[in-house]
């Protein structure tokens, strides 16, 4: 079978047409802060049976043919894709970072696993016509389905969502991140075991076959394929051209990976992931060679997919609001619920468990290769897959405003809100000495910390170091037994001598009291602090202020 | 500093060397020395022990010696641990066979598991000299800045040349968070900016530990945690490599996903100080 010039030719038109309008939309929802993804999917839908194919059903027909050799050369194309974005999936997962965060991340991954699929499988197997099961589905092997599709999470997502929110290097967005990775290999494993549980392969191995195998492969790659992976990664990276010799092992690896799993019965995109991850742990691996292959998939072959998705299903006409409400429900109640829980119970407080849990809510793309792959599968029907669509891009949209809500909280060690007027004072004092003297009596009476104790550890930093920065500024500091941050400031006109690099008398001094037993918020403060005064303009401006209510709020204003 | 030396001793081409080297620190450190060794005691073994001890010019009765029996790793810790030691010698090879890595050698079990500080050194001298050479693996921790200030009166006792913090640091999943809506100029300016407020983070946090006497030299890369110090400390020919001793118990899967701290022991970069 061979493709005439004119199906050649539409094929490739209609890939064009995809590219352009899936960049574009991708482009919009960036700029408004949402994912790409859902510009994509919006793309899909425009150019399918939703709305184009309702405007002029035969203009659709003649260019997303449903049927024959081009949509049999789209579907191969969006199949390469689809494992190329599993393969670039695995490539982030990072199993070492699980190992490091240890308990958090581990009870955060097993209860946002274990909780969405209980909640998944135990409403589907009780209630299959509610969640749309269609006639000849086996409930069992459904409700595994739903279970696994409540519980996974996308990594991509989660990470763009914690990087917009400035906590993706913090303590929470690694425990958020090293769960999501984990959470990922876990599901994508069960979903794999389900696809050989339905028989899906056309070699004839019995499902334990299958299932011997596949735990084989993993360990296999995992252990000494990743070794071997490692050892040969640099010898590429010097011997053949860069970066297209290590690109083109990673597709080779990844396509192998691929063709192995689809061998023995399930499908190609888990050997992609697994092969992804052995190759993503190698340390030789160049950053810049990772955004390539990232910049490769995610503006070519993700959009193709993406828009695919669009081109299968009419949007419209299966749109169930009962099994879309129900599958929202259950993905967020899971989630949520799940992942706090595990958060909460491995000691992180209310509000960042709360955190935890919305962060992990997003599934985004991972959700929607999941949901296609068992439509494909005939799995479920195509009401359960735009319920599962629309859950993926309602839980990725929503995951950052809410996180956003909860981390509210957190920001309580920000200098922003450190800075309170009933904290300042105005002091004519000479000496430092008498300065700090007045700072720590107001620390005190606030901490309920004898002034002693406080001037003691003050004067000892003080005396070993003096903390004049520069630009009028001086911030005296100390960690001492407690647990949020404490700061207060004394304006002083005149001037003190706190030795400041620039020889410059202190007229701004900040005194800072950080709990003892974390180092890292003092230094995080204390650079906070410093690049606020780096422009002597504004803290000329600062020191000129008659008012504290409006020293506090020039303070808070400083960029 | 320390005040008991303790040094891990076989019947190895390397004894004489490490007892050398013990005998050095014992000097620089003015500290008791004593000597474990593991394996059954008779005239034989006996007679090797002190032969290995004189020819390294030690005064064996300046010095405890310690006889253990079974498994070597648990002995040494046992012994180690009874005795008071606060720095244990052992010598190591740089890297070890694949399986003897996974399964456990004697030195990788006792750099995890040893309750106090250890010194593994990979290549002892028969005539040592002092280390010039200091490289610190370095994060922002109580656990760490111990570790920064025993490296730093280490390297003054030794009148060190170089002592260089290093600071790697990774975000697991950058390339996804900003890989498709990002230029390579943007991302690369987003990295650098990342080292520079890195930097500017640990000149504070050395700034506060009001170190004097030796000039301290800070780097930050981007990279997989652990790997990148070591390799950079590797590359630069450190004599000592500094780094905080495990939190926890390191496992199997701590091998197999290698992270952290493994990096140094799946591959020692130089003499490894391990402070706990």
């Amino acid at each position: 079978m061979q493709l005439s010039a004119g199906q050649i030719t539409t094929f490739l038109l209609s890939i064009s047409i995809m590219l352009f309008l899936a960049k574009i939309l991708g482009e919009l929802f960036t700029k408004l802060k949402q994912p790409a993804i859902v510009g994509e999917i919006i793309a899909g839908i425009l150019l399918g049976p939703t709305v184009f194919g309702m405007i002029s059903p035969e203009s659709f027909q003649w260019l997303f043919p449903q049927h024959g050799e081009i949509k049999i050369a789209l579907d191969s194309f969006t199949t390469v894709a689809v494992i190329l974005l599993l393969l670039i999936s695995g490539l982030d997962v990072d199993l070492s970072i699980v190992l490091s965060q240890g308990k958090k991340a581990i009870s955060t991954s097993f209860m946002g696993l274990v909780a969405p699929f209980i909640l998944g499988f135990g409403v589907s197997y009780l209630f299959p016509q509610l969640m749309g099961i269609g006639e000849d589905g086996s409930k069992f092997v459904f409700a595994l389905f739903m279970g696994t599709a409540l519980s996974i999470s996308a990594l991509p997502v989660i990470a763009k969502t914690l990087m917009d929110l400035n906590i993706f290097k913090t303590r929470l967005g690694f425990i958020i991140i090293a769960a999501a990775m984990l959470n990922d290999l876990f599901g994508w494993l069960i979903f794999s075991i389900i696809l050989g549980l339905i028989g899906g392969n056309t070699h004839g191995f019995t499902f334990e076959q299958t299932l011997f195998f596949t735990i084989t492969f993993v360990l296999f790659v995992l252990s000494i394929g990743k070794k071997i992976i490692n050892r040969i990664i640099p010898w590429i990276q010097t011997k053949i051209s860069f970066p297209g010799g290590i690109l083109n092992f990673i597709l080779i690896m990844g396509f192998l990976g691929a063709a192995f799993t689809e061998f023995i019965g399930i499908h190609a995109i888990f050997g992609a992931f697994i092969v992804g991850i052995a190759i993503g742990d190698s340390v030789h691996l160049k950053e810049n060679t990772r955004q390539i292959i990232h910049q490769f998939v995610s503006n070519i072959f993700a959009p193709l997919f993406f828009v695919s998705i669009g081109l299968r299903v009419n949007f419209i006409a299966n749109f169930d609001i009962v099994i879309v409400v129900t599958i929202l429900i259950l993905a967020f109640a899971g989630k949520v619920v799940g992942c706090g829980f595990g958060a909460y119970w491995s000691g992180l407080n209310k509000n960042e468990s709360l955190v935890v849990g919305f962060g992990m809510n997003s599934r985004g793309a991972m959700e929607i290769i999941l949901g296609i792959l068992a439509l494909q599968a005939g799995l479920i029907h195509e009401e359960v897959f735009v319920g599962l669509v629309i859950m993926a891009l309602f839980t990725s949209i929503s995951s950052a405003p809410l996180m956003s809500y909860f981390l509210k909280e957190k920001d309580k060690t920000k200098f922003k809100y450190l800075v309170k007027e009933e904290f300042v004072i105005i002091s004519n004092e000479s000496e430092k000495e008498k300065v700090i003297s007045q700072l720590v009596d107001i620390a005190s009476e606030e901490l309920k910390i004898k002034k002693e104790i406080i001037f003691k550890e003050v004067m000892t930093r003080e005396n070993s170091l003096p903390t004049g920065i520069a630009n009028y500024l001086a911030v005296p500091h100390a960690k001492i037994k407690i647990k949020e941050p404490f700061m207060c400031i004394a304006i002083n006109k005149k001037g003190i001598n706190f030795e400041a690099g620039d020889g410059l008398p202190s007229k701004i001094i900040v005194l800072l009291l950080t709990p003892e037993n974390n180092n890292e918020l003092q230094l995080q403060l204390l650079a906070e602090i410093a690049s606020k005064f780096k422009e002597k303009d504004k803290v000329v401006k600062l020191v000129s202020c008659e008012e504290k209510s409006e020293f506090c709020e020039a303070m808070r204003e400083m960029a | 500093m320390f005040s008991k030396i303790g040094l891990a001793i076989s019947f190895s081409p390397t004894g004489k060397a490490l007892v050398k080297e013990s005998l050095r620190l014992q000097q620089i450190f003015n500290s008791r020395l004593a000597l474990i060794h593991i394996g059954e005691r008779n005239s034989e073994s006996e007679t090797l022990l002190f032969q290995t001890i004189d020819e390294a010019g030690a005064d064996r009765n300046n010095l405890e010696i310690i006889w253990g029996e079974g498994d070597p790793a648990t002995a040494i810790i046992k012994a180690g641990k009874e005795a008071g030691i606060d720095l244990l010698v052992v010598g190591a090879l740089e890297k070890e066979k694949m399986l003897k890595f996974y399964f456990g050698s004697v030195a990788r079990k006792i750099m995890r598991e040893f309750p106090a500080s250890s010194l593994i050194l990979k290549s002892p001298s028969l005539e040592p000299v002092p280390f010039k050479k200091f490289f610190i693996s370095a994060d922002y921790s109580l656990r760490c800045e111990k570790t920064i200030r025993a490296a730093f009166q280490f390297a003054l006792k030794e009148n060190a040349q170089e002592f260089t913090i290093i600071r790697d640091f990774y975000m697991p999943g950058l390339t996804a968070a900003i890989g498709d809506n990002k230029t390579y100029d943007e991302i690369s300016a987003l990295i650098d900016q990342m080292k520079y407020d890195e930097e500017e983070k640990m000149k504070l946090f050395i700034q506060e530990l009001n170190l004097k006497g030796l000039e301290i030299k800070i780097v930050c890369m981007y990279g997989k945690e652990g790997w990148e110090d070591s390799n950079y400390a590797r590359t630069n020919e450190a004599d000592i490599f500094a780094v905080t001793g495990p939190e926890k118990k390191m496992g199997f899967l701590d091998r197999l996903f290698t992270h952290e701290i493994e990096f140094s022991f799946e591959t020692l970069p130089a003499n490894l100080l391990i402070i706990k």
